[in-house]
Parts: structure tokens; C-alpha cells; sequence
């Protein structure tokens, strides 16, 4: 039975119910239990499981990650919280030399079933340090799956599927989708596998690869280029890491045309990566350059109103983009 | 360091009469062992006999044998790069430890880790990473999900006082403190991290002090005792069995040969290395065996003849072993298909 639910709710639902379901899974991060996270994703968690499942933990990023890393080791499922991408930095080193590469150096003898949620995305007034994004900086660390969801649906299905999953995942939650998105969430188990890449919007005049809050952004460019007679598929990613080439490159062999589009900055960013793949496997199908709109090479989206509209991709930029590759 | 460390042999002056024979000697045996393997790891690297580097442990025996030797399988060690012969305390054949060197695809990681990076998962030794204090946090991890599992398994963790000047070290103490989690954090004062003089990482006389900030026992002692060691390793060991929480050991050791093989270490003095040679942990405990007459002769040699063949079918064993087909580097990125669905 599906109700709708902001995307929000969805993230709190799947972690009460897979909190019930298997009693190694446990939550830690910064203000998650007794004020049930700043924006209340972990609500009534400590109400119900207590101190022990739900734990506060100090303002470290560091510990927190490397707390849930050595926990995982000896079997528990831990769910850590990362309130803010931006503050993500002092546990790089536990992410990168550690969880990423486990398994790889001890040959399989260590493994570290992770799920570390992390709110990120600009759009909502937070500045340079509450708005972030920076999912390219874990793609290119294979060992972490980078996961971004965009509708509820999926957010409590992968979310699922991310805390079953017997490697490290990096479940990033754009913010602006907290409370704006709602969709129909089945109130039973299910998963959205980790890997596929979904076709959200069917058709044949270009290819539009996007993610997270961006899939939002992009369907509504596509619809308005749709009035215009251009006919845009619109591809979201979903998983980042590994990613699934295969829908990538079927759609773009397909529609000839191939428009990337994030928030997040540009240079070397994921959108350089589809790029490249698009360039190496579906080059003869090319009708036009692989475009990219993306956010621009500033060191983070400023606070100001005007600042920040300036940072954003907003549908008009999208629209703009779709023009430019569609008179090719 | 003397006051503290008299303190602690004070404290222990009972360990006379509290020790068998047995564990004397498993003590014993165990330390020549380490000195006699790290030796030989030091001349096959000359010998150009694997790639690489390798951080001798050679003077700091004491700290790896009194910290590790009582350990049980179910308990955990976090080693750093210079915990090689912890893997060797813990129970990992040496064949293994031999083959880590060579980078053979015997080795317990195939090939993966760098010589001396070794951990040793059926044991529950940590594969090393390079990143200071990486491993004590790690540890810390391991011994919050110990405790969340109601097991009275422990964690070891070894590190230099290099690791106590990295914002990692506090955060993790700060954290086992906070949960009273079963930890032992083992630190190797050896005076010189890397090339750095202790007195331009730490403004304090022990590093043991620390422990203060975090709420539980530190201690500062002799690291080459190697009874000191073990005396207050056991007694932390109870302590983290018995859920009341981590101890900090600050162990004052020395290595007597440069951070890695390739540093001459000239920023050392000649006279202080040969002064903590003089202290060198195993003719002193040999002293102490032969005054109590649980040491002979005979038996000192039969030691040493044992662990060369020991180490002689090591090495046969690592220059036998393959290396790893290169394609083999593209394993264990992911989980196989067996580990999904749980």
C-alpha cells in the first residue's frame, strides 16, 4: 500500500523499519537522536531504539566515520550521519585511505558494509558551507559506492538497499528535495538496486544525463523544450559510482545528442567523466558536441540571494543548453 | 622518564614470584623471535630480495611482546607500519609474514599491501593503512562495535608518538573514553618520528599525561622492560574485559635503526643510539632469566637455532611462493556475489 510522502519521510521510514528489521544497524552522527537531526530525517529513532542504536556523538566527523568502519568490522550495519557535506572533510582520510580501500588490502579479509548519509546541495539560502556537493570527490575513489536519489520512492528504496549492501555507500540527500518532493512510497520492504540508472522521461531528439535535485530541474527543461518540438530524454543516474554505462550509452546511441547536467562544479566534475564515457563508446552516433550545464568553477556557492542564483542551475540554464545542442 | 618509570617497577616488584616458567620463556622466546625475523627483514631488503621499504622495529621488542602476547584470537590489534612482528605475537605463521615481504601472492593480502603493512584478518590483526593514527581510529570503531556486541574481546592498538600530535588521536581517545570502550592504546615513544625530534611534537614529559583529558588511566613506563610492559598491558586488558574502559601505555622505547631502510638517520646522535643499545630490552631480560636460572646456556642457543630454521623455511617458503598474476590486481574491489543479500 503506497501513500504519498515527502522524500524526507521516506529516508526516516526506511531507517525505523530496517532499524526493526535487523538489530545490527544502528544510526551515529551529530544532533541525529535527541533532537532527530537538523532537519528531523532520524526523528523519533532515540524514542524508539534508545541511546544504544541512536547514538549522539561528538562534533568529529573523523570518529564518526572511523567509529562506524571499525563497527562494521566485527558484523554491525552502521548508519552514520554526515550533517553536511561541507563538514565531510575532517573524515576524508577514514573515507579514502580507509573504508574505500579495506577490502582491497586485506584481500577480502576486511570488509566495511557502511552507509554513510550525507546532506548536501545548494539552493536554499545555506552558503559556503552549508551547500556543497562534492559526490566527485568520492567517484573517484573505487571501493565507495556514491548513491543520490531524487524521488522518495527511491530514497527509501535505495536507502534499503544501501544498508544491505556489503560495501561501503555514500548515500547523498540533496536537501532542497527534503521537503519540496513527494511521491507514492509503498509503507512495506522493498529496494531500488544500487547501479541501474532509471529513464526518467522518454525521447528521441537528446540524451539529458542527470542526478539528485537536477533530475527535477532537467524534467521541467525537458518539458518546456518539448512545447519548442525538441524531444529530450532525460536519464538520472542515481548511482554514481560504479555507473551504469549501459543505460548511458543506449540512450545516447539512440537519441545522437548528449546534454549533461549538475550543480555541482565543472571542472573534472562527474559531467567530465559521462563526457568522456559518451565520447569512448558512443562516438559514432554523435550528432553534436557532449555539452555540459553545470554549476560554475567557484570555490562554493555564495550566501547572497543574487550570489547564489548565479551558482545554481535553474531551468532557464538548462533550457538554454538544450537549445544550443539541439541546433546541432 | 625515570620517576614513572621506577614507579611502575615499585608497583610490580611481586612480578618475581608471579610469573611461571612457562610464560618467562614464552616471553623470551617470543622476543628473540621478533629480533631475530625484524633482523632478517632488514638483510633481505639489502639483498634486494623484495621492493619496497621496511621500518625495523628492532629496540622496541619489549612493547610488542608485553602488549600482545597474552592476547586471545577473538581479540583485536591495530598495528601501524612498524607493527610487523605484531602479526608474528598474534599467531600468524611466519611463512605469511615471510611471503608479506616478498609481496607473493601467498601473502595474506595477495600481494596488495606494502612489506611491512601487514595484518593478518583470521587473527584479527588489522591490515595497515600509511595515515598517521589511521589505525587507532579504526581500532576505536572496532572496539565501540565489541562492546555494542556484548563480547569481552579487546583492542590493541600500537603507534609512535608520532600519532599523538594528529587531530585523529584525539578524537579517537576523546571517543573511547566518552563510551568506556575495550581498547589499549599502546603508544611507542622511540623520541623521533621520522626525522622529528620528540621535543617539536610534544610540549609534555610523558605522553601518558594525555590520558587525563580523557577521562582514564595512562601510564608511562620502561618500554624496553619487557615484564613492565606486560604487567601494565594485562592490567589494562582486565580493565577493557571488564567494560570499564581504554588505558593509554606509553611505552619509552627506541629504534635503534633509521624511520625505514632507506634513512641513515644521521639526525640522531651516535651516543644516543649506543646509549639505548646498552639498554637493549633482551640481554636485560636475559640477565633476569639467568639470575632466576629459568635460562641456561643450552637453552638460549636451542631458542636461537629454532627460530633460525624457522626462519630459514620462511624465506624458502616466500622466494617459492608465485607473485600474484598481474590481473589479479582487479580483485576484491567490491563485495563477490556471496557477501550481497545478508
Amino acid at each position: 500500500m503506497a501513500r504519498t510522502l515527502p522524500f524526507i519521510e521516506a529516508i526516516t521510514e526506511a531507517l525505523h523499519q530496517e532499524m526493526e528489521r535487523d538489530e545490527r544497524v544502528f544510526i551515529l552522527g551529530e544532533d541525529i537522536g535527541l533532537s532527530g537531526g537538523v532537519f528531523k530525517a532520524t526523528a523519533g529513532l532515540h524514542e524508539k531504539f534508545g541511546e544504544d542504536r541512536v547514538l549522539d556523538t561528538p562534533l568529529a566527523e573523523g570518529i564518526i566515520i572511523a567509529a562506524a568502519i571499525g563497527s562494521s568490522m566485527v558484523g554491525l550495519r552502521p548508519v552514520p550521519e554526515i550533517q553536511f557535506t561541507d563538514f565531510i572533510t575532517p573524515a576524508m582520510d577514514q573515507l579514502v585511505q580507509q573504508a574505500s580501500k579495506l577490502r582491497y588490502r586485506s584481500a577480502g579479509g576486511f570488509s566495511c558494509p557502511i552507509t554513510v548519509r550525507i546532506c548536501c546541495g545548494g539552493g536554499v539560502g545555506g552558503g559556503l558551507y552549508h551547500s556543497q556537493e562534492n559526490a566527485a570527490w568520492f567517484v573517484h575513489e573505487p571501493g565507495i559506492k556514491v548513491v543520490m536519489p531524487s524521488t522518495a520512492y527511491d530514497a527509501k528504496g535505495m536507502l534499503l538497499a544501501a544498508i544491505r549492501d556489503p560495501d561501503p555507500v555514500l548515500f547523498f540527500e540533496h536537501k532542497k528535495l527534503y521537503r519540496t518532493v513527494k511521491g507514492d512510497v509503498p509503507e512495506g520492504d522493498y529496494t531500488v538496486p544500487i547501479g541501474p540508472a532509471v529513464v526518467r522521461r522518454p525521447g528521441n531528439d537528446m540524451t539529458v544525463l542527470t542526478y539528485g535535485y537536477m533530475t527535477h530541474v532537467s524534467l521541467e527543461a525537458a518539458e518546456a523544450m518539448a512545447r519548442r518540438g525538441v524531444d529530450a530524454e532525460v536519464v538520472e543516474l542515481r548511482t554514481l559510482a560504479p555507473l551504469d554505462k549501459e543505460t548511458i550509452v543506449r540512450s545516447v546511441r539512440k537519441t545522437n545528442k548528449c546534454l549533461i547536467v549538475h550543480e555541482d562544479k565543472r571542472t573534472m566534475g562527474i559531467g567530465a567523466e559521462l563526457s568522456a564515457i559518451v565520447s569512448e563508446e558512443a562516438f559514432d552516433h554523435l550528432d553534436g558536441p557532449v555539452m555540459r550545464v553545470t554549476g560554475p568553477d567557484l570555490p562554493a556557492i555564495p550566501f547572497s540571494p543574487p550570489l547564489e542564483k548565479f551558482f545554481m542551475v535553474n531551468t532557464e540554464k538548462v533550457v538554454a543548453g538544450m537549445e544550443q545542442l539541439a541546433a546541432y | 622518564m625515570a620517576t614513572k618509570a621506577s614507579r611502575t617497577v615499585a608497583e610490580h616488584e611481586v612480578r618475581n614470584s608471579a610469573y611461571s616458567r612457562d610464560l618467562l620463556l614464552g616471553f623470551y622466546r617470543m622476543l628473540v623471535k621478533c629480533r631475530m625475523c625484524d633482523e632478517k627483514a632488514r638483510i633481505l631488503f639489502r639483498q634486494g630480495k623484495y621492493a619496497g621499504n621496511f621500518y625495523s622495529a628492532v629496540g622496541q621488542e619489549a612493547t610488542e611482546v608485553g602488549a600482545a602476547y597474552s592476547l586471545r584470537d577473538d581479540d583485536w590489534i591495530a598495528p601501524s607500519h612498524r607493527d610487523w612482528t605484531s602479526n608474528i605475537i598474534k599467531g600468524a605463521p611466519l611463512n605469511l609474514c615471510f611471503a608479506q615481504l616478498f609481496a607473493k601472492a601467498t601473502s595474506p593480502d595477495r600481494g596488495r599491501s606494502s612489506p611491512a603493512h601487514m595484518g593478518y584478518p583470521p587473527l584479527n590483526v588489522i591490515t595497515p593503512a600509511s595515515s598517521i593514527a589511521g589505525q587507532l581510529n579504526v581500532g576505536t570503531g572496532v572496539a565501540l562495535g565489541l562492546k555494542k556486541l556484548g563480547r569481552d574481546s579487546v583492542v590493541v592498538s600500537f603507534f609512535g608518538d608520532g600519532a599523538t600530535s594528529i587531530g585523529g588521536f584525539h578524537e579517537a581517545l576523546n571517543f573511547a573514553g566518552v563510551h568506556h570502550l575495550p581498547i589499549i592504546y599502546v603508544c611507542q615513544n622511540n623520541l623521533w618520528a621520522e626525522s622529528v625530534p620528540l621535543r617539536l611534537q610534544t610540549a609534555l614529559k610523558d605522553l601518558s599525561d594525555r590520558a587525563k583529558a580523557y577521562g582514564f588511566p595512562g601510564v608511562s613506563m620502561d618500554g624496553n622492560d619487557v615484564l613492565a610492559v606486560y604487567d601494565a598491558a594485562s592490567k589494562a586488558i582486565v580493565r577493557a574485559r571488564a567494560g570499564e574502559g581504554p588505558t593509554l601505555i606509553e611505552c619509552k622505547t627506541y629504534r635503534w635503526y633509521g624511520h625505514s631502510e632507506i634513512d641513515p638517520a644521521k639526525y640522531r646522535t651516535k651516543e644516543e643510539v649506543e646509549s639505548w643499545k646498552r639498554k637493549d630490552p633482551i640481554p636485560r631480560f636475559e640477565k633476569y632469566l639467568f639470575e632466576r636460572k629459568v635460562l641456561t646456556d643450552e637453552l638460549k642457543a636451542e631458542v636461537a637455532a629454532k627460530i633460525t630454521q624457522e626462519i630459514n623455511e620462511a624465506v624458502d617458503f616466500a622466494d617459492q611462493s608465485p607473485y600474484p598474476a598481474p590481473e589479479e590486481a582487479q580483485g576484491f574491489v567490491w563485495a563477490p556475489e556471496t557477501e550481497k543479500g545478508s
